[in-house]
């Protein structure tokens, strides 16, 4: 299962003494320094307000740190702007906490608005979309506008629209957070597939059914710091 | 070709998303067309109008007495300091009684008890045939006046005047409407777009997340501008022509309207009307979009 990806040829994540502070004096994060490899599957857990979405927000660069470095691939990603920036957001598929949904269009259009952005073809679109509804068990909601859908049915397409566009990392806050078992099985399922064929994957959560049992690295933040990492080959 | 039915499909949404506000846009667009094209129509009528009545444009300096030919040409250097005229021509007292006598015909005998030299000698003095001199005449005339031995200076005064005040009018008019069609223009448009920009920010906020490029969010709206200019231009001078020609019908046959040839804008100027027109409505776009649209 967990083969040589806990040997990093090339690093996805690059944290080194990340801290963010929001104004005026809350400590959201301090000093957290990780290194995640491509193809590497990596869980942050910790208490609710530990400062699990500050951190996931800090590598989609939708917040720039206070202090420290993040490199996504090599590049520096606080100092990329337009094209080069929307290039390799492309390139990373983020599940929102809050979804991120647009309330008056259907599933189908929330989930094509990432491959839209870079110009797949609407044949293609259109499959992957009917792809990734049914691996979801969302088939019959594909018309429905997604405010009519429960938080567990929206939580899924807020996955299926990171995971869409095929990035090479994906991001996902809390993915199993509204769901029963059997379905966060099956979510966890997609997300391995994801894995298996090459994308990074970090997971925010605090449902301990989906980490007890795994060979990867887990990251334990406490209030900001990073308390403990277990886990993986060799850490 | 991906990339422009994404772009269109957006476009399609945007309009979709704010037909009401994008119709009125619309409206206000093809209005102040028409209203700044009509003006103009009339005013570049007028101007032709009054190339050709400055035809017929004569200034008559009337003379106390017969010049000699040393005082004439004295006459005809100071009338030319003034401006180049076309002609100038001296009319004795003998020639005029002629031409008048032939002016009346078969009443040609009431003039047998008047004395062949009843009528004063003058000078016909013919401007060049162009706007200048017409809107000059009337400084023509107090100078011409001015000459030593002129009794009084005739030209159709009344109308000459009341043309020259009604171009300068006209011109304020298409001014201002120009001005109205600039604004509106820029500022519809303008305004419709924030109001689509705004409505939308979470999509927008979210298409940024998920790696939309400038080109991806601006487009569209861009688009949308140049649309709006495209269609109200084009409805705007669709609507003059129709009005012009229905004017045309209704008031042919005898009249006012039948004495002078109107026309239409010439193709060329037509074009240049909409292209300036679409051009003013991407702008307005592309401002809105630079305030609201920061990437
Ligand atoms: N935009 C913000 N402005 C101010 N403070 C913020 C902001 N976002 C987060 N925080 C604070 O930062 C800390 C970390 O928040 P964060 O959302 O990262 O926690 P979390 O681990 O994701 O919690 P949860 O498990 O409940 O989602 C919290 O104390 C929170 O109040
Ligand atoms: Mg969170």
């Amino acid at each position: 299962m967990n083969n040589n990806t806990a040997e990093p040829s090339e690093t996805m994540i690059e944290m080194i003494k990340v801290s963010k502070l929001y104004p005026p004096d809350v400590v959201a994060l301090k000093d957290v320094s990780i290194s995640v490899a491509v193809g590497e599957m990596f869980f942050i857990i910790g208490m609710s307000g530990a400062g699990k979405t500050t951190l996931l927000k800090l590598i989609s660069s939708m917040e720039p740190p206070t202090k420290g470095l993040i490199e996504i691939s090599g590049n520096p990603i606080h100092q990329l702007k337009g094209f080069k920036l929307a290039r390799l957001r492309q390139k990373i598929g983020v599940a929102y906490q809050d979804f991120k949904l647009l309330a008056d269009r259907t599933t189908a259009e929330n989930i094509a608005i990432s491959m839209e952005v870079s110009y797949k073809k609407p044949s293609i679109i259109r499959k992957r979309v009917k792809d990734l509804l049914a691996q979801l068990n969302l088939t019959d909601k594909h018309n429905t506008i997604t405010c009519e859908l429960s938080r567990g049915e929206q939580q899924r397409v807020t996955l299926a629209r990171a995971i869409a566009n095929s990035p090479t990392m994906i991001l996902v806050d809390e993915p199993t957070g509204n769901l029963d078992a059997t379905t966060t099985e099956k979510v966890m399922q997609l997300l391995t597939k994801c894995n298996k064929s090459g994308a990074t994957i970090v997971i925010a959560t605090h449902d301990d059914s989906i980490y007890r049992h795994t060979s990867h690295r887990i990251m334990e933040l406490r209030e900001g710091r990073t308390h403990a990492i277990v886990g993986g080959n060799g850490t | 070709m991906s990339f422009w039915v994404t772009v269109i499909r957006q476009v399609g949404r945007n309009l979709r998303q704010t037909w009401g506000s994008q119709l009125m846009t619309l409206l206000t667009v093809s209005l102040s067309v028409l209203i700044f094209a009509f003006f103009y129509l009339i005013y570049t009528n007028m101007l032709s109008l009054g190339d050709k009545l400055g035809d017929d444009l004569t200034l008559i300096v009337y003379l106390e007495e017969e010049p000699g030919p040393e005082l004439q040409q004295q006459l005809i250097k100071k009338i030319t300091t003034f401006d180049e005229v076309e002609d100038i021509r001296f009319i004795s007292s003998a020639m005029a009684y002629e031409r008048f006598a032939g002016q009346l015909g078969q009443n040609e005998d009431v003039l047998d008890d008047m004395p062949k030299d009843f009528l004063p000698p003058s000078i016909e003095v013919i401007p060049l045939k162009n706007l200048r001199s017409l809107n000059q005449v009337k400084l023509f005339s107090a100078y011409l006046a001015k000459l030593p031995g002129t009794l009084k200076v005739q030209y159709g005064q009344e109308w000459v005047e009341r043309f020259y005040y009604f171009t300068k009018l006209l011109s304020i008019v298409v001014l201002l409407s120009g001005t109205l069609l600039i604004l509106t223009t820029i500022f519809m448009v303008a305004y419709t777009i924030r109001l689509t920009i705004l409505g939308r920010q979470d999509e927008l906020e979210l298409l940024k997340l998920v790696g939309a490029t400038n080109n991806y969010i601006r487009i569209p709206f861009l688009l949308e501008g140049l649309l709006q200019g495209i269609l109200g231009s084009t409805i705007g001078i669709t609507a003059l022509y129709t009005l012009f020609h229905w004017i045309k019908l209704r008031f042919s046959g005898p009249g006012l309207l039948n004495l002078f040839e109107f026309s239409f804008f010439s193709p060329i100027v037509s074009m240049s009307i909409i292209g300036v027109s679409i051009l003013l409505c991407t702008l307005g776009s592309y401002s809105t979009m630079h305030k609201f649209l920061r990437i």
